[in-house]
């Protein structure tokens, strides 16, 4: 048995080396046609770490956001039933209902969104402005770096005080710590209190571009207008203990909202609930559609580099025809000529593949490093691309091989 | 029994819409330690003759043995392991691997014969060193003369040992002083019992040959064993 396999390995040892002396007899023109697998094996390679670098960045904006969490919006419900709502209702007395008949709950982060223009010393910076409570450093992952986050003596006398995003706080003030400086928000006089720690950007979104201020002064101050009551809120973010399941939370929540606004049978929910897992969920799918759609289209340069192999081939054996006879004639069967034919293809390919590999795995750092874009190409993909090149090598070269193989001997051996 | 028998073998082309009968119903054996030299005009049928008795090509009708065994009921690989064991061959052209070493030129067949690396270098080695080319192991065909290649397509032939050299104009490529030298070697080689057919339009390579067989218009017309002019190993 050992020996049997030994025989046969020595086989392959020497099908390898016949085909790297076919190789370098034709070196040009194995250089061209390795290039057409090489170009393709890099672009499946890339496309493959795009996506999931895709993926991970996605699933690093949503963490940034707060793992375990519920939105809720004064949105109707979009899916299909009556309307007996014209506008969505979300009120604080209705937080603070769910607060305190949920289970699970870490806290709540009642929100109302604004833009506000900034002015200090003659520098001004807009940005979007978040009504907040207390809770919304714990449930959305946020902390100041520097001075304090907004606390409950704020949010009851309606300070004039604000928190900025490390971005704003850049802009306005530079490398300067702007705790207790004033700054102008819409002519009214504001106390810096705090700077947020960083949450980085995600797709080009930058996530410290921002500024938040007690959600009480946010009200008399920029959006009560707009509200249809004084006690509205435009967002509410509920977060969860690890463990809780979001599923049941968010039906648990949705009957509770729906007794409260005395909703009945099929009338739609004047509120929409969307959970941390949905968003997760939804995303993984949308990554992975442009996933697939990336790999398709780099593909097709895998399967013109895989034709140039099969046309290489085919003249490669046509040239070769004499040479066919003759090992035919002393004594080579015809799998041994298919596996001779078969094994060059798959060295061809595999050789573009890795060093279409190496040219990926080049990109892919340099995207890493230059454009702040993860392309993770770890092990499994590098061997993926060389197998899946060796596939490519048997997959195009088996017409060849077969067509090789099949030749009469006599016939093969008159060729000139 | 023989060690080639053909029956009634006949081998039959299209050309052009007409059938030709290249070979048409030769019956004959050769004993095992002959040395035969086939003689005939280009398209006589000797070598469609010959390449039916080496398992190259299929006859349409008639039978092929081979020491003893049938060929007709062979599929393709079957017919490929009994070259390798049985038959060497030799060509007018050589047909050597360009670009690759002597050594592994006669070391094709025993890749085929499932040796493994270290026997095929060992055997292919004592079978160059018995042709006298001992010292040009590592040249590629390029690097040596027409003799020196032929020798080593000998070299090729005998590697796995076979019972039937098979020679296809073995000198038709080569001056006479070689054609001579290689002569040579086949009588030495008939002489230590290897079984010879040699394929020829020469006068005098055949005079070397112990029986001569003729072929006309695809059938055999003189089949003569002739007295040997020379007195070897006396």
């Amino acid at each position: 048995m050992i020996g049997n396999f030994g025989q046969k390995f020595s086989a392959w040892i020497v099908n390898v080396a016949i085909a790297m002396t076919a190789l370098r007899t034709n070196l040009m023109r194995s250089i061209l046609t390795t290039l057409g697998v090489m170009i393709g094996v890099f672009a499946v390679t890339l496309a493959v770490a795009v996506g999931s670098g895709a993926q991970v960045s996605v699933m690093q904006s949503i963490n940034a956001l707060g793992s375990n969490m519920a939105l809720i919006f004064p949105q109707p419900d979009s899916e299909g039933g009556r309307t007996t709502f014209d506008r969505g209702r979300l009120t604080m007395r209705d937080a603070n209902a769910i607060k305190k008949q949920i289970s699970g709950i870490t806290d709540i982060a009642p929100q109302l969104r604004t833009s506000i223009q900034l002015v200090v010393a003659g520098r001004n910076a807009s940005t979007s402005a978040i009504g907040a409570t207390p809770g919304y450093g714990k449930v959305a992952n946020a902390a100041a770096a520097s001075g304090r986050f907004i606390s409950e003596a704020d949010v009851r006398s309606a300070a004039r005080v604000v928190v900025l995003g490390p971005s704003v706080a850049k802009k306005l003030f530079g490398d300067y710590d702007p705790v207790g400086e004033t700054v102008r928000i819409n002519r009214a006089p504001f106390t810096v209190i705090g700077v947020m720690e960083s949450k980085g950007s995600s797709f080009g979104n930058d996530n410290d571009d921002i500024a938040i201020m007690p959600i009480t002064t946010t009200r008399q101050r920029f959006t009560g207008d707009s509200l249809s009551g004084p006690d509205d809120l435009q967002m509410l973010f509920v977060g969860f203990e690890d463990g809780v399941s979001l599923p049941r939370a968010k039906r648990e929540i949705t009957r509770l909202l729906r007794e409260r606004y005395r909703v009945r049978g099929k009338d739609i929910n004047p509120f929409t609930i969307r959970t941390t897992e949905e968003f997760m969920k939804e995303s993984a799918q949308v990554t992975g559609i442009f996933q697939i759609v990336l790999v398709a289209i780099a593909s097709i340069s895998l399967l013109v580099g895989g034709i140039g192999i099969m046309n290489i081939m085919l003249v490669s054996v046509t040239e070769r025809t004499r040479e066919i006879g003759l090992r035919m004639a002393l004594g080579a069967k015809r799998s041994d000529i298919r596996n001779q034919f078969l094994v060059e293809a798959a060295v061809l390919c595999v050789i573009g593949g890795a060093i279409g590999l190496t040219l990926a795995i080049a990109a892919g750092t340099a995207l890493t490093i230059y454009a702040d874009f993860p392309v993770p190409i770890g092990i499994g993909v590098g061997i993926g691309a060389i197998v899946f090149s060796a596939v490519i090598g048997v997959v195009f070269g088996g017409y060849p091989a077969v067509r090789a193989s099949r030749l009469s001997p006599i016939e093969a051996l008159r060729s000139e | 029994m023989a060690l080639v028998e053909t029956q009634d073998l006949v081998k039959n082309y299209v050309l052009g819409g007409e059938t030709v009968r290249a070979v048409d119903g030769v019956s004959l054996s050769i004993e095992r330690g002959e040395y035969v030299a086939i003689m005939g005009a280009s398209g006589s049928g000797k070598s469609t003759f010959m390449n039916m008795i080496g398992c190259l090509d299929v006859p349409t009708s008639g039978e092929v043995r081979i020491d003893g065994i049938a060929t007709q009921d062979r599929d393709g690989d079957a017919l490929a392991e009994l070259r390798n064991q049985k038959i060497g061959f030799i060509f007018q052209q050589f047909n050597l691997l360009a670009r690759t070493t002597a050594l592994d030129n006669v070391a094709v067949p025993l890749i085929y014969a499932g040796l493994g690396s270290e026997d095929r270098r060992a055997k292919a080695r004592a079978k160059l060193e018995e042709m006298g080319l001992g010292d040009r192991l590592d040249h590629s065909p390029a690097k040596l003369s027409g003799g020196q290649q032929q020798r080593v397509a000998i070299a090729r032939a005998l590697v796995t040992d076979p019972v039937i050299l098979l020679a296809d104009e073995p000198t038709g490529a080569l001056d006479s002083k070689t054609s001579e030298d290689i002569m040579e070697i086949f009588e030495t080689l008939n002489n230590q019992g290897i079984t010879i057919i040699v394929v020829t339009h020469e006068a005098e390579i055949a005079d070397h040959a112990k029986r001569r067989i003729e072929f006309r218009d695809g059938k055999v017309i003189k089949d003569i064993l002739v007295a040997h002019r020379r007195i070897v190993n006396a």
